[in-house]
């Protein structure tokens, strides 16, 4: 009757799923991670801009072609959510093996806050030898290392020489008068001087600090210890005031794209890609990542914001990028094997080829005069550049509330002496 | 007696076309899925593809990492069927001890299950997670059949209950009067009526668990057992905007629910609409 | 009925007592007969696995949240208790007093909303359509898809060069398209427009359901006494749905309280917080910057204002005595 024809179905509905779920709990194994079973094979987290190939997996790619029985999985994992999804991968016992992460503690991807929680690894000598001297405690607790570092990035404007050519403009502006001028040329051409990724956090962020770096730090160089002392605060601080205002004045002038309020990174790789915007505040390394999509006359080169009136340029320098180990990683051996060769000359020459990243430990021997760098050169040997100040800063929060900030800015949402508060907020007592 | 008058067929009409605007977004979905790279940035989002590529496909289809999809598919499969057996075994098992107890602590506990039904899991959720993983058992599959069972295990009873309450007990008193032990008319003559409830239980509450993506990014994310929604969710944002690839897997997830929707959807709806009115 | 068997009284046989119908569900209002308090079938102890997980799972769990929320746990480490610090803090800071106004707007929107137009399309769909089945099966179609799916195909349709703005500017109302998601005023109305279109064919078939069990005589009667259509919905069509109103509004009200997937997938929370609701700031307290004690306050803020609501919510509509 029905109901034992019901029984039948629902019966032989579940046994299938069981059936399947017994073959393939066996199947899966220990819940091992890496998959094939290989010992030596392990898993790889990095932050991800666009959908061109990062250099992360490129120098994947290198190492598993020198060690063929090797075999990594690479996590490429969006910028914009990657702090809180580390986080929270680290805290389920869930991230890869080998983990992007950044130094310093104001990011959620910072490594100190990550190591103090337990969750990376020691590093060894290679990693503690290349940490750059002044900025222990960014990398190290307790004289133990918990990040290498792979970079010297440095935070101004990516800049299309080519597409500014072609738009009339044959020399970066060096003031903000003539940034303004352009500003106003390009829009009426239909095109923009800067391609601005509204809705992505970190772009907003870098974007505000690049700025900053004139503003501020190249007048007070010490301002984010005299913070951390309490001699000061960012509502204060004429410097931070000013530097939000420009972005606000950027805005108004019509230096950024239309819609950049709700931009995405796609923004910025389209823009820069098809020359209908001139540049962008995105990390030096994306350059050439980016000019592997634009076509060749593009000649991106690195270029100092201008800085206001009677104050010198002033970028941004710092390495950005470290590799850390998860502490409960089972394959502890094999990604410290990888990171140790993330070191070597042959994987930071690969690395700069494939990112146009300053290796660390070599930029300062490098003959910079032909690369993407050549207009910093002098600020660079000068010493005119500061630490990334998010990278200083106690918490996340901070550099939070300043991306979310500068966010609320350009949609009117907020003022710039309410972000200045929110951020003195986050830093706390 | 009714009649169909013109007016109703104006009706009829209507609705089809409202029906059709309203489905408007899978029109996207499919023509988008199907456009080449080139396709999807030079084309206007209306047009339909001039030639179906099924690249995308393929590309979703062998993702690996955190964006594994068929990994996530099957661990989602695992997941759901395992949630669904342990709560049909202990919903039916205590839903159907609660309809026949006519104890005053029967109608207690009845009303602490409705509570727990309404009560969000967001504020249990940090202590959960927190047990969880001292006992190891985040990022595991039993883990999150347990998680599940757990959290909708109120539903499963307070329907089971509402099903055994209108379920006159004849056949249990002929059966006790046959001289069978109560074990043995549960699993002989209750189990095979209570289909009905089970198929209820089985839709509403396995949909809730396929389509969970707060509980499994949480628990699961990152891991080799995590489910179809976190899989798609990693997969789109290493994608930033690649629309066609994003579709291409929005389509990938949605074929297993709606193959069986529209294989049941009688079912579907009678679960929705008659079950919840308890 | 079990009004005939008030203590005192004789039982004539168990089987009787058994055997004669009994009302299940909410509206008993008769207590069950103490005499006989012995369990007739399964053994009592078969609920208990059910209890102890459902105890720990559902209630130990949240009385635990709910004392951290008086704390300022960060998840690792010690803590201390704060009092109520950290809901001082909350109603301080104005992005958390927006989050708990979107949390209601999506709420009472999408419940309102949708049950609108639900009920417009069951009593549309409900007499005498040849197609009504197939349209029924159309329009519950997104319900059974994830909402995490279902946000990424509107993201499309609400970008700024997508469908909506393309056939806007088509249609020459340049001006009126805009970056919907982007757009710290609309954006929260791009979240409400996906919860609808999820949750339209779900308020449907409950009130399909209810109104196929209202009489069509008394309507017949009513059409013949001369009533006008919307005098009938009114007054007949509407009073005997009662039941399905009360549980399609406390359903979505309840899951609208407590929307994640949407707003993750859609917005994202932004534009600068413009549209973070009260799940997605426990999210983003607890697992992304670690403030588990803060996550925790918001958490129980979260669970007072459904549990007020749904009670508010059963009182209002499930008080009137339930007509046949």
């Amino acid at each position: 009757m029905t109901q034992q024809r019901r029984l039948t179905r629902i019966a032989g509905l579940l046994v299938v799923p069981a059936t399947a779920a017994l073959v393939l709990a066996g199947c899966s194994g220990s819940g091992s991670r890496s998959g094939d079973g290989n010992a030596d094979s392990f898993t790889f987290t990095f932050a991800t801009s666009n959908n061109l190939e990062s250099p992360y997996e490129a120098l994947a790619k290198a190492y598993m072609e020198a060690n063929p029985d090797i075999t990594i999985t690479t996590n490429p994992t969006p910028n914009d959510k990657y702090g809180e999804t580390i986080r929270t991968q680290f805290q389920a016992g869930n991230a890869s093996d080998v983990v992007q992460t950044t130094p310093g503690s104001g990011d959620a991807r910072g490594l100190v806050p990550l190591a103090e929680a337990g969750f990376l690894e020691p590093l060894g000598d290679t990693a503690t030898s290349l940490v750059p001297s002044g900025s222990e405690p960014l990398f190290e607790i307790d004289g133990k290392t918990y990040g290498q570092p792979m970079d010297f990035t440095i935070g101004a404007v990516v800049a299309s020489m080519g597409t500014a050519a072609q738009n009339g403009i044959d020399e970066w502006p060096t003031t903000m008068d003539q940034f303004y001028a352009e500003c106003e040329t390009l829009t009426g051409q239909g095109k923009s001087m800067l391609a601005l990724a509204g809705a992505a956090g970190p772009n907003a962020g870098l974007t505000a600090q690049g700025i900053a770096a004139t503003r501020v730090y190249e007048v007070e160089p010490d301002f984010n210890t005299e913070r951390a002392a309490g001699d000061t605060t960012f509502a204060e601080s004429t410097g931070w005031k000013d530097a939000l205002q420009t972005i606000i004045d950027l805005k108004d002038r019509g230096c950024f794209q239309p819609g950049a309020e709700g931009g995405g990174f796609d923004a910025i790789t389209n823009g820069l890609a098809q020359g209908t915007s001139i540049g962008s505040f995105i990390p030096s390394g994306s350059a050439v990542e980016i000019a592997s999509a634009a076509p060749a006359e593009a000649n991106f080169k690195v270029q100092p914001f201008p800085a206001a009136k009677g104050e010198k340029p002033f970028v941004l320098a710092s390495s950005n990028y470290t590799i850390s180990i998860n502490a409960k990683s089972e394959k502890k051996d094999a990604a410290a094997a990888f990171v140790e060769w993330l070191s070597t000359p042959e994987a930071q020459e690969k690395y700069y080829e494939v990112s146009g990243l300053l290796p660390i430990s070599e930029y300062k021997n490098l003959d910079l005069s032909d690369t993407i760098y050549s207009p910093i050169v002098d600020i660079l040997a000068e010493g005119s550049y500061t630490t990334l100040p998010n990278n200083v800063w106690p918490n996340p929060a901070v550099y939070e509330a300043l991306q979310v900030g500068v966010q609320g800015l350009l949609t009117g949402q907020t003022q710039i002496d309410q972000v200045l508060q929110n951020m003195d907020n986050a830093w706390g007592e | 007696m009714f009649r169909y008058t013109k007016l109703t067929a104006l009706r009829e009409v209507g609705f089809w076309l409202v029906a059709l605007v309203f489905l408007l977004p899978f029109y996207f979905l499919v023509t988008t899925a199907l456009k080449s790279d080139r396709e999807v940035i030079t084309s206007s989002t209306l047009a339909p593809p001039s030639a179906p590529d099924f690249g995308n496909f393929a590309k979703v289809l062998t993702a690996t990492g955190n964006a594994n999809v068929i990994q996530g598919l099957l661990n989602s499969v695992i997941i759901t069927a395992g949630s669904i057996f342990l709560m049909v075994l202990l919903g039916s098992l205590t839903g159907y001890v609660i309809a026949r107890s006519t104890r005053r602590w029967s109608r207690g506990v009845y009303y602490l299950f409705l509570v727990a039904i309404i009560l969000p899991t967001q504020l249990g959720t940090v202590p959960l997670y927190i047990g969880a993983r001292s006992i190891g058992l985040t990022g595991s599959v039993w883990g999150m059949i347990l998680l599940y069972s757990g959290m909708l295990l109120p539903l499963a009873i307070f329907l089971y209950a509402g099903f055994f309450r209108g379920l006159g007990t004849e056949y249990e008193e002929a059966a006790t009067i046959d001289g069978a032990s109560r074990t043995q008319i549960f699993f002989q003559v209750v189990l095979p009526l209570m289909s009905p409830a089970t198929g209820t239980v089985a839709i509403l509450a396995g949909l809730i668990v396929w389509n969970d993506f707060f509980t499994s990014l949480i628990f699961l994310g990152g891991s080799a057992n995590q489910t179809l929604p976190v899989a798609m969710y990693y997969y789109i944002g290493s994608l930033v905007s690649a629309w066609n690839q994003i579709f291409a897997i929005v389509i990938v997830s949605m074929i297993p629910i709606l193959a069986f929707y529209l294989f049941a959807q009688k079912r579907f709806i009678q679960g929705f609409a008659g079950g919840l009115k308890g | 009925m079990s009004t005939t068997l008030r203590s005192g009284q004789q039982v004539a046989t168990e089987t009787e007592r058994v055997v004669l119908p009994r009302r299940g569900g909410r509206g008993r209002r008769v207590p069950p007969p103490r005499r006989s308090g012995q369990l007739k079938f399964g053994y009592w102890w078969w609920a208990l696995p059910g209890i102890v997980f459902v105890l720990g799972i559902h209630y130990l769990a949240t009385g635990i949240g709910g004392f951290f929320a008086f704390t300022n746990w960060t998840g690792i480490g010690a803590f201390e208790i704060v009092g109520l610090d950290n809901f001082v803090r909350i109603f301080q800071d104005p992005t958390k007093i927006g989050a708990l106004g979107n949390t209601l707007f999506l709420a009472f929107g999408s419940v309102i909303i949708s049950n609108i137009l639900g009920l417009g399309i069951a009593v549309g769909l409900n007499r005498g359509l040849k197609s009504r089945y197939i349209l029924r099966t159309l329009f519950f179609m997104p319900v059974v898809l994830s909402p995490l799916a279902t946000s990424y195909i509107w993201k499309f349709i609400f970008d700024f060069n997508g469908p909506l703005n393309v056939i806007l500017r088509g249609a020459g109302l340049d001006s009126v398209a805009r970056a919907w998601i982007a757009d710290p005023t609309w954006a929260i109305w791009t979240v409400l427009v996906v919860l609808v279109w999820q949750n339209i064919g779900f308020a449907m078939v409950i009130y399909m359901a209810g109104l196929a069990a209202v009489p069509v005589e008394i309507e017949e009667a009513a059409a013949i006494d001369g009533t006008t259509v919307w005098q009938r919905f009114w007054h007949i069509t509407l009073p005997s749905i009662r039941p399905a109103v009360a549980i399609a509004t406390t359903l979505g009200l309840v899951n609208g309280l407590r929307v994640f997937d949407q707003i993750m997938a859609l917005t994202g929370g932004g534009p600068a917080g413009a549209t973070e609701n009260l799940a997605t700031q426990v999210y983003k307290q607890s697992f992304a910057l670690g403030n588990f004690g803060y996550g925790a306050a918001l958490a129980l803020l979260l669970t007072v204002i459904i549990l007020v609501f749904a009670v508010i919510q059963q009182r209002a509509t499930a008080e009137r005595p339930e007509e046949n």
